[in-house]
């Protein structure tokens, strides 16, 4: 399987408070690469630095396309979504709560329909092939819509949802830009075992049917040994172990960082 | 250069009012993470609460330094009833609300309260006679003779006395720390049994009185006031306040010398007209460039 | 109510009358005012005790629980039924509305102070549509919208004054310039917080005033710009007795010479001017740009998350924000014939903002609804100018407090997946 996302020697300082130390992983094509490890870690930082909103200190992060490598350093803020083709998710979830759970998929499609609404010239003129390109957007939603199965709560506000349902439209959201690489940032936070399971299915189906792979940072080890195919585990900033689930849930450094040594 | 340093002095004076009129901007954003709207006219009720004592108190012929002070405390009392009223009811029950919510309250606020003094104190400016005259006169043998007056002195002594209290007061004392402990995490405080909107309604009280000694000196400085002054003096301190640092206090004062000092050369220098467009200018500069300030600290998005 | 409940409610409004003294009593007991030299007091205790004792008693009703409550639930019963009529009714309403402001200038109690009120309250309709588009829809807070209402009345001014072109052309050319002034302002400081816009804004609104206060060469200054063209009737001006050989309005119709005319056209002016900006307003909202302002308002880092350049879609907001205020302006200037640095204070833009605001942000009827009620009724206690300055920023905190998303706060998705349900 061939590389996806490469990280190098990651580093993020805040002040004087090295938040990630010189940080090396690969993540591949088609699979689910989790980080571990324990609060304040640093998980959520690395994903900040691959997402653009923060600017690591130093290190460099390539993503490896058909067209060649490119350097995610280079993007920053929307571009990194929109050029790099890299989506996230939140810790804390980030709907549009007052629009609609199909508004918040077409804002997704923003940047087509922009390019189709002819930066709303033809969209105000009210053109045939603007509207077949909402149409075609809206096809996509319904499609994702489909798979979570909210589509009859298409036209509701997203704000209404529960709060499993929202987990799993932010993801298909973030699916609506087509990426290469989806970033997950606790996705199982709060959600039910039956639906940490549901979860796991719509993980392994984005994996396998949409070819997209994907970072996950969990807590929920039975989500991250279930479906994880490599594991990276921090601890205080620095890697301290890689390999796959049941490597991890053997290996002594990891027991160690999390249930702590004895004198 | 006499006439640089008659306008350095000139700046540091009007420094000192927009300072004191700034702590209160900038204690409020640490607080409760707002702009304070409203605090240019809590300024401008406190020049009147003063313009008003001055007058009675005038009229008794009591020794001038029992003037000041009465007039000092009186404005502080009633101004800062002012401050906790407005937090009541403009700010307190927005608590949790969407963001821009406090913000409209306070506009709103500040409309009212600039039109209830309009209609209560009528629109005309009013002038009043100068209480402290005189001064010290330095290179009187160069072409312009620099004057330092004494009110000048007053304002930036009183400014200095005050300063040094505020300071004992937030770094020295329960309330203090109560203060900061609430600009850390206002849950948190009030789980370990701080009362949260006390300490919230004493930040308006302090930062009220601070800005109704400043519209004293501003009354004394300028001899006339009027209704509206509190919307341009408000706006020079929040420059101020987000020059220095927003949600710093000794930055707060910086900011309101610099914006001073700033005002002043650019009147005594450039062009008097545009004294107030260099000041709306240094706040968009400042905004865009440079919106930590001086001492602020940097404001990292949470994601 | 048990008898304790009663005496600490009792205790409370006195306290409450405490407070209102010390408010009242220096600024509206001790009232200054000037006698030759100096200035002197006159006392107004009667007032101050009604005012103490009004804030007494309407603390105790307040504190007798009930009377808040049943207060409150009916406010927000009666706005939450008008949110639903308004919108289960949209069409009718919006049908019958014109369908009135079309016939209103030939009803027959109409004359020509109602068609002035009404011309005022159609322009602050059309600015208030024109902001709802920053504010409402992008939630961005202007504080300076007035800035481009001047740029636009300016422009119009200047343009009409120096090179003579009609109406027609000088409209769309102060539009444009409004628009570049917006892009110019919006591409620094759209990138900043909320509240720190809506102060820099404001910043530029009052630069922009100072400017024309002190820019003597071009704008004259104070005493502003007059003889400013009126507009024309395709070409036939509204004059009592046209050049040699031109026709006029009333020669051209053979109609008897009015004043009227130019009003009544006027009125219909802006009246087409308004609807189309919410026309385009409403076109707009359902466009991707538009579905990208309102996720900005709902969360900005969710908008960059998925590639909506933050940016360039503010900036599309404030510049068609501003376009509309400058046509706003345009008009402005044509109906005075007469603009001076005075009808742009901020007082104005804070007009605008507790229109939108108190409409219920984002909602086209909420906009008129606020204008007509905010314009028209307080117009007719004109004498009480500053009491209604009072009401108005009254209203703006009351409004915050008790229903910040404005009285008509029912949104409707801008596309559907399964249509009308209802």
């Amino acid at each position: 399987m061939s590389n996806l996302l490469s990280v190098e020697n990651l580093t993020m300082q805040f002040g004087g408070l090295t938040a990630i130390d010189n940080l090396s992983f690969d993540a591949k094509n088609n699979e689910i690469t989790s980080i571990i490890g324990p609060n304040g870690a640093g998980k959520t930082t690395v994903f900040n630095c691959l997402t653009g909103f923060y600017k690591p200190t130093n290190g460099q992060m390539f993503l490896h396309k058909d067209e060649g490598k490119i350097s995610l350093r280079k993007y920053t803020d929307f571009k990194i979504a929109h050029v790099a083709k890299v989506a996230r998710t939140f810790q804390n979830i980030r709907l549009f709560p007052a629009m609609s759970v199909l508004e918040n998929l077409l804002v997704a499609q923003h940047n087509e329909l922009m390019v189709a609404s002819g930066y709303s010239l033809f969209g105000l003129l009210n053109l045939k092939s603007y509207r077949d390109k909402e149409q075609l957007a809206v096809d996509k939603a319904r499609y994702w819509l489909d798979i979570i199965g909210l589509t009859n709560r298409a036209d509701d506000n997203a704000g209404d949802l529960p709060y499993g349902d929202q987990r799993k439209l932010e993801i298909v959201r973030a699916m609506c830009i087509e990426p290469k690489l989806l970033c997950l940032d606790e996705p199982a936070a709060g959600l039910n075992p039956k639906e940490s399971a549901e979860l796991n299915k719509l993980l392994k189906f984005i994996k396998t049917e949409k070819k997209t792979g994907i970072l996950l940072i969990e807590h929920d080890m039975s989500v991250v040994m279930g479906i994880s195919d490599h594991v990276v585990v921090l601890n205080y900033g620095k890697k301290i172990f890689e390999g796959t689930a049941d490597q991890t849930k053997t290996s002594k450094e990891v027991i160690e960082a999390y249930l702590g040594v004895d004198e | 250069m006499e006439y640089f340093i008659q306008q350095l002095v000139n700046g540091i004076t009007l420094g000192s009012i927009y300072g004191l009129i700034a702590i209160g901007y900038t204690m409020v954003y640490g607080i409760i993470g707002m702009i304070n709207f409203a605090h240019g006219d809590i300024f401008m009720i406190g020049a009147f609460v003063a313009l008003i004592s001055f007058i009675i108190f005038g009229l008794t012929g009591v020794a001038l330094p029992v003037i000041l002070l009465l007039v000092l405390l009186i404005a502080m009392l009633f101004t800062a009833c002012y401050g906790w009223t407005v937090e009541k009811l403009a700010y307190k029950p927005l608590r949790g609300s969407f963001r821009l919510a406090p913000l409209i309250s306070a506009l709103g606020m500040s409309i009212v309260l600039q039109n209830y003094v309009q209609v209560a104190q009528g629109a005309r400016v009013k002038p009043m006679q100068p209480l402290i005259s005189g001064g010290l006169e330095f290179f009187k043998n160069s072409e312009f003779v620099v004057t330092v007056s004494y009110l000048q002195i007053f304002i930036v002594v009183l400014t200095v006395i005050l300063m040094g209290i505020f300071t004992y007061l937030i770094t020295k004392t329960d309330l203090g720390r109560a203060q900061r402990a609430c600009e850390q995490d206002r849950t948190m405080t009030a789980l370990l049994g701080i009362n949260v909107d006390r300490t919230i309604s004493i930040t308006f009280i302090i930062g009220s009185s601070l800005a109704s000694v400043a519209g004293m000196m501003f009354v004394l400085y300028y001899g006339v006031i009027d209704f509206y002054i509190g919307f341009l003096a408000g706006i020079k301190a929040f420059t101020a306040a987000v020059l220095g640092g927003i949600g710093s206090l000794p930055g707060a004062m910086l900011g309101g010398l610099l914006i001073g000092l700033i005002e002043t050369f650019w009147g005594g220098y450039v062009s008097l007209e545009y004294k107030d467009v260099a000041a709306f200018s240094v706040l968009i500069v400042v905004l865009i460039f440079f919106p930590t300030g001086f001492l602020g600290k940097p404001d990292i998005e949470k994601v | 109510m048990e008898k304790k409940d009663i005496i600490q409610s009792v205790k409370d409004s006195l306290f409450t009358g405490i407070i209102a003294l010390a408010l009242f009593g220096p600024i509206v007991g001790l009232r200054t005012a000037s006698k030759g030299e100096g200035l002197f007091i006159t006392p107004q205790w009667g007032l101050v005790f009604i005012l103490v004792g009004l804030c007494i008693l309407g603390r105790f009703l307040i504190n007798l629980n009930s009377a808040r409550k049943t207060e409150f639930t009916f406010f927000s019963k009666f706005t939450s039924k008008l949110s639903s009529v308004t919108e289960e009714k949209a069409k009718h309403l919006a049908i019958t509305a014109i369908l009135f402001a079309v016939v209103f200038p030939f009803l027959p109690f109409t004359d020509r102070y109602f068609m002035d009120v009404a011309i005022m309250i159609l322009t602050y309709i059309m600015l208030g549509w024109g902001l709802n588009i920053v504010v409402g829809l992008a939630g961005l807070l202007d504080l300076g919208y007035v800035a481009f209402y001047a740029v636009g009345a300016y422009s119009y001014a200047l343009i009409a004054t120096t090179f003579g072109w009609s109406f027609w052309i000088c409209l769309p050319l102060a539009g444009i310039f409004a628009a570049f002034f917006g892009i110019l302002l919006g591409f620094p400081v759209l990138r900043l917080r909320g509240d720190y816009l809506a102060i820099v804004t404001l910043g530029f609104g009052e630069i922009i005033r100072i400017v024309l206060i002190n820019w003597y060469e071009v704008t004259n200054g104070p005493d502003g710009i007059t003889g400013i063209p009126r507009p024309s009737f395709f070409g036939l001006p509204f004059k009592r007795s046209p050049d040699e050989g031109e026709a006029s309005f009333h020669t051209f119709f053979n109609l008897e010479y009015s004043t009227m005319h130019r009003i009544i056209f006027l009125y219909y002016l802006i009246l087409v001017l308004a609807l189309i900006t919410n026309y385009f307003t409403l076109k707009i909202r359902k466009l991707p740009v538009g579905r990208a302002w309102e996720a900005l308002r709902e969360d900005e880092i969710a908008c960059k998350s998925l590639g909506v350049n933050p940016t360039n879609t503010k900036l599309t907001a404030f510049a068609i924000g501003a376009m509309f205020g400058g046509f706003a302006g345009s008009f402005f200037a044509t109906r005075q014939a007469f603009i001076s640095p005075e009808s742009f204070t901020f007082i104005e833009s804070a007009i605008i903002v507790a229109i939108v605001v108190l409409g219920g942000m984002g909602s086209q009827t909420g906009v008129v609804l606020a204008s007509i009620f905010l314009i028209g009724i307080t117009e007719m206690f004109r004498d009480l100018e500053q009491f209604r300055m009072i009401a108005f920023g009254g209203a703006m905190v009351l409004i915050m407090v008790f229903k910040p998303k404005g009285i008509l706060a029912n949104r409707k998705p801008t596309i559907l997946m399964h249509g009308d349900k209802k």
